[in-house]
């Protein structure tokens, strides 16, 4: 953990709270709303699909399916000594979207990457420090 | 209130004294005065004669420099397509009664602020408990190109298009900027990688973000510019020809890429529809188009929710003989973001350009060559700012 050199969200209290402490315990947490019974991401105070503000926190199931991805040959700070990586969009199993660096796939080989979209993800976490743990997925599919 | 459609013109439109690579920096806000300097004397008015001011965040500054209280300001700033946003509130405005001149105003330093002494140039940083600061962020994402590689990735998996489809844009783009004196990119005397370009060009480049080569992006350079806006009622007492504002549309369609829903479309549909049909007017009416080109890809999905091509067909568009010169379709025409400048927001630069062409004032030809100058007397032109997030779609029409 000691060695994690990438940037480490300061993990937001009023908003983000749960997401960050179940990443802390190797959970993937979402907020649902309990009148349109909808999960949404990025968290927030207020339903971004019917705009209840009647917010739950659940563990979601960590899986989800590739919708885009980029491979990434400039960057800054420690991700700039990592170049080539590949960052992802990926479309839940309960809906909505998250932005990941997508691991278990080459970099060096985006028509391979290309091919699997649609395909079966999987979180993960790592270690940043003390207090953080980041949630990055793995294709799998 | 009647429709606002052409109840206000464009009545000139001029730059900063100099734009693209300044040798000796300058600031935002001087290459903004220049520009207001310089379109007023075109315009034959005195910046006291303005009475509304529009710039992305700092309308203050402007009117306090140039020591004129406006009755009217708008300082909406989303991003690149701010600029198209100002003139469709001006038109509002202007159609409600409340003045009859006013200025938009564009000063961006995106090369020299690298120049700046030490300490001196703005910093830049978001909230960190913000969406982008929590979720992306952390994950290496690196400005604009970074983001917008994964939209392109996913128009390709939805409609088969290849880069070299895209290549095509910056290929017709080059084109044009080799007409234009002004561009960075004109020529091997103004920039060492400058003149003519071929797909392989574009597609052997460097990678900045897959499926993005460096040939896909925009320049990043300093730029100053200024539009005049008057009443119909006044329109017409310039010494420069009035271009017609027939119709104006805005939209936000999200503000992350982690809340664009699909990736191949931007609320250039919304904003288009509304200029459409303020204008009453069709994308089958246009004669030309001025479209951000931050991006090849920013193109090509505009150019499709704007109506000028079927979804994934875009590219088709740029096929030779339709959007380069001489073609039958001009798109940007002043070389683009991608050849000529773009300075962070490019929305000024594709408003003086549309106000150039539709006033028969777009000749640029030097050292032998043709000038840019073409026969379209309508046009839309379409902003896009931030992360494909906010779109202000204008249509244009040349004085009858």
């Amino acid at each position: 953990m000691a060695d994690y050199n990438k940037p480490i969200p300061i993990p937001d209290p009023y908003v983000n709270g749960p997401y960050w402490a179940g990443a802390k315990e190797g959970k993937f947490m979402l907020p649902r709303c309990t009148t349109c019974n909808h999960m949404h991401f990025y968290p927030r105070l207020i339903c971004p699909i019917c705009g209840a503000r009647t917010i739950v926190w659940e563990e979601a199931s960590g899986e989800g399916y590739l919708h885009t991805f980029a491979v990434q040959h400039r960057a800054f700070g420690a991700w700039g000594e990592d170049t080539p990586f590949v960052t992802a969009f990926i479309d839940l199993k309960e809906g909505d979207r998250v932005f990941t660096v997508l691991l278990g796939v080459d970099p060096n080989k985006p028509e391979d990457i290309f091919k699997k979209i649609g395909s079966l993800c999987k979180v993960e976490f790592q270690e940043a420090s003390d207090e953080v743990s980041i949630p990055y997925w793995r294709l799998v599919g | 209130m009647p429709n606002p459609s052409k109840r206000a013109a464009i009545v000139a439109a001029a730059e900063a004294d100099q734009i693209g690579y300044l040798e000796n920096p300058k600031t935002d806000f001087m290459l903004g005065v220049e520009a207001i300097s310089n379109v007023c004397k075109m315009a034959g008015i005195s910046p006291k004669d303005i009475e509304g001011i529009a710039n992305p965040g700092n309308a203050n500054s402007y009117a306090e420099y140039l020591g004129i209280v406006p009755k009217w300001v708008d300082t909406t700033a989303v991003g690149g397509c701010s600029y198209q946003i100002h003139v469709a509130h001006m038109l509002a405005a202007i159609n409600a009664g409340m003045f009859d001149i006013g200025v938009v105003v564009h000063g961006e330093a995106g090369y020299s602020r690298r120049n700046y002494p030490r300490g001196a140039a703005p910093q830049r940083g978001g909230d960190p408990l913000g969406p982008d600061a929590q979720f992306m962020t952390p994950y290496g994402i690196a400005g604009a190109p970074s983001n917008y590689s994964h939209a392109m990735t996913r128009h390709m998996y939805q409609y088969g298009t290849t880069k070299e489809d895209y290549a095509k844009i910056a290929v017709s783009t080059r084109e044009w900027a080799t007409l234009n004196p002004r561009a960075v990119m004109h020529s091997k005397e103004t920039h060492p990688a400058g003149g003519p370009l071929t797909i392989e060009d574009v597609t052997n480049s460097r990678l900045i973000s897959w499926p993005l080569n460096l040939l896909d992006v925009c320049l990043v350079t300093d730029h100053g510019g200024a539009v005049i806006i008057a009443s119909e009622r006044v329109a017409k007492s310039f010494p420069t020809p009035p271009v017609w504002i027939a119709g104006a549309g805005e939209a936000i369609g999200h503000a992350t890429m982690l809340e664009m829903r699909d990736f191949t479309k931007t609320s250039a549909a919304q904003s288009s529809k509304l200029a459409y049909s303020m204008a009453n007017m069709g994308p089958e009416d246009m004669e030309m188009a001025m479209i951000y080109d931050s991006f090849t890809i920013t193109v090509a999905i505009t150019a499709e929710v704007l109506g000028l091509a079927k979804p994934g067909e875009g590219h088709t568009l740029f096929d030779p003989g339709k959007s380069n010169p001489g073609g039958s379709f001009p798109i940007n025409t002043n070389g683009g973001g991608l050849s000529f400048n773009h300075s962070g927001m490019y929305g000024m630069q594709l408003l003086v350009e549309s106000y150039r062409q539709l006033s028969g004032t777009a000749e640029d030809g030097v050292n032998g060559l043709k000038g840019k100058q073409t026969d379209a007397k309508s046009l839309v032109v379409n902003g896009t700012g931030g992360s494909l997030s906010a779109t202000g779609t204008l249509v244009l029409v040349a004085d009858e």
